[in-house]
């Protein structure tokens, strides 16, 4: 790039216009992206992993005589539900199960999306023909009706629902994969390794693969945020872990009908999904900018 | 082109026949009866026999499967258990109201998302693009059902300008078709972005612009007719997708959609219905698409099926 030759010289011209330039704007982008959504995810994140540990009450624990208190009130600060449950702790413990279910699901989705996309990339021919079918028929499918019907036959167990949003979120990592190992392919290390007698599945597994995990593990984070999205979607339909496991999405529906006269139930659940899947996304987004710009960085420099 | 239409038609026809077949499969693999769970902990043997018969549940699969196969040929799925009339007249009852929320909502989001991600992309590398990508992830991290409720709440019960639920009058289509236009607005205008930007420091329309055309001309005759494929696919397929039930939305604003119907036949395990469900949306859903395809010619020339070489 540019920077190593403007360095030898340094001027105040030069580092003005570098300031100001296109590639700069982008860094300092996706720096503000990337710190701004560790903050709002941790925010969040930091105190649903240690809502065993924190001085909080039962999130299962009622207490009529405290009913929808409203926040600040008694050491509830996000005050009481209808059954005088405390709110903050039900949304930590519910964000433990979110989080639970997000993370497995990414994780198989990511493993199944992978080595699908690998393999049509690497392949082509017909298992290409295979993969880009299905992923074409799940375009084409009614998802969530099916992810509601599945979870409404098996039961609404963590495995069931975590596979169900794995299902919904195979496509985005497999076609992602496939679309940069036909590119990878054709590199002239593929077919060195080749020649050097590695087999067709050593040559996927041990080069082409770790060459393009990285993009492929940025997209994961942008996938977790969906998939926390869906999860309080489904709960929110009916279709959440069961009771009593307190779920965001079934704290939202039951708070729905007090909203006139209990908002923070509704509002303060909601605000908490917002700020950890904003916060996600933020991330996951200035990243995926980041390795991006490496990647076409080295690309240049080759 | 006749050729080509009629193999895109037995595709998708393919497609509808091999998801309703999985849901015929799924239903059956599930455990438990679901004439039990129809028929409650009082029926009796016979009862539960009756319902099976109903349902299409006795006889082996394969039997039971021709039967369904059958049925849904001559367009008979069975009777909806819970409305007691055909389930297919039920789901083309409630398929108007669904197909208005999700015109409104793409009709909405493609008069927002096109100029602002047109605008963003004219200033690239400006603190407004920057701004408005930040403000873009921020829209499609909002849940729907959350945005709805409080979008519901200010303006109907605080503020009482829109009408609560239901499809009363026309006004009550505005909250949730702003509702969703909301998250799809942050996608597509991301998308606009990205095409805009990608064709504006393409070299044709830098060659264009040493020629002296007008700033005004760049963005739309050069760089817009070049973005206009991907984004018109894109708000097809989310139109599609919209057809599919805008299950969340309608939920809340208990609208009188597939969306909501699809929630109450879980709930009452209505498999006719579900089956109809499936069948009406997936078949729209790929009938969207296909048009789509079609659309494709009048906004490139390119792709002009069996004219591509006539010149």
């Amino acid at each position: 790039m540019t920077t190593q030759t403007q360095a030898a010289r340094p001027s105040a011209v030069t580092a003005d216009r570098l300031k100001s330039s296109a590639a700069a704007l982008r860094r300092r982008a996706s720096r503000l992206k990337i710190v701004l959504g560790a903050v709002l995810a941790g925010i969040v994140v930091v105190p649903i992993l240690l809502a065993n540990v924190l001085p909080l009450p039962d999130p299962l624990e009622q207490d009529l005589s405290q009913r929808r208190l409203p926040p600040l009130t008694d050491g509830h600060l996000f005050g009481t539900d209808q059954l005088g449950r405390d709110l903050l702790s039900r949304v930590l413990h519910g964000g433990q199960v979110s989080l639970t279910i997000g993370v497995l699901a990414v994780l198989v989705s990511g493993v199944v999306g992978v080595i699908a996309g690998a393999a049509a990339g690497y392949y082509g021919r017909r298992v290409d023909a295979v993969v880009s079918r299905l992923l074409e028929a799940q375009m084409s499918v009614p998802l969530l009706l099916l992810l509601l019907l599945v979870v409404a036959l098996f039961g609404p167990s963590i495995t069931v629902i975590t596979l169900v949003i794995a299902f919904a979120q195979w496509p985005e990592p497999a076609r992602l994969t496939r679309a940069m190992v036909l590119v990878e392919r054709e590199k002239p290390y593929v077919a060195a390794a080749r020649v050097l007698g590695l087999r067709r599945a050593a040559v996927l597994m041990r080069h082409v693969v770790p060459n393009i995990i990285n993009q492929v593990v940025v997209v994961m984070l942008l996938l977790l945020a969906q998939a926390v999205l869906l999860e309080s979607a489904l709960s929110f339909l009916g279709a959440g872990v069961e009771r009593p496991h307190p779920t965001w999405g079934r704290i939202i529906s039951d708070g729905q009908g007090y909203i006139t006269t209990s908002w923070w139930l509704v509002t303060l659940t909601g605000l908490v999904i917002v700020l950890l899947v904003v916060g996600v996304n933020l991330l996951g987004d200035g990243l995926r900018d980041r390795v991006s710009r490496s990647r076409a960085a080295k690309g240049e420099s080759r | 082109m006749a050729r080509y239409l009629a193999m895109r038609v037995a595709q998708s026809l393919f497609t509808v026949f091999l998801i309703v077949s999985t849901v015929f499969v799924l239903v059956r693999l599930a455990p438990g009866d679901p004439a039990a769970a129809i028929g409650g902990p009082t029926a009796t043997t016979e009862d539960l026999q009756a319902i099976r018969e109903e349902l299409g549940l006795v006889g082996s699969i394969p039997h039971q499967y021709w039967h369904f196969i059958t049925g849904l040929v001559q367009g008979d799925l069975g009777l909806s258990y819970s409305f007691r009339q055909p389930a297919l007249e039920v789901v083309l009852d409630r398929l108007p109201y669904t197909i208005t929320l999700a015109g409104a909502a793409i009709l909405l989001t493609a008069l927002i998302a096109i100029p602002l991600g047109i605008f963003t992309a004219r200033r690239a590398n400006s603190s407004w693009d920057v701004g408005a990508n930040i403000g873009t992830i921020a829209g499609q991290s909002m849940p729907e059902f959350w945005t709805g409720i409080m979008l519901l709440t200010l303006l109907s019960v605080v503020v009482p300008i829109f009408p609560a639920s239901g499809f009363t009058s026309w006004s009550g289509l505005v909250l949730p078709a702003v509702t969703i236009a909301l998250l799809q607005i942050a996608l597509i205008s991301r998308l606009v972005h990205r095409e805009m930007a990608g064709n504006l420091a393409a070299p044709f329309v830098t060659v264009a612009r040493s020629r002296g055309v007008a700033e005004r001309a760049l963005t739309w005759r050069y760089a817009f007719a070049n973005s206009s494929i991907p984004v018109v696919t894109a708000l097809g397929t989310r139109f599609a997708a919209m057809l599919n039930g805008v299950v969340v939305v309608e939920v809340v604003f208990a609208w009188p959609g597939i969306g909501s119907l699809v929630v109450r036949a879980l709930e009452t395990r209505d498999y006719p219905l579900i089956q109809a469900t499936v069948l009406v949306t997936s078949l729209l859903a790929i009938g969207v698409q296909l048009l789509v395809d079609l659309l494709y010619p009048l906004f490139d020339p390119r792709v002009r099926v069996g004219k591509a070489v006539s010149r």
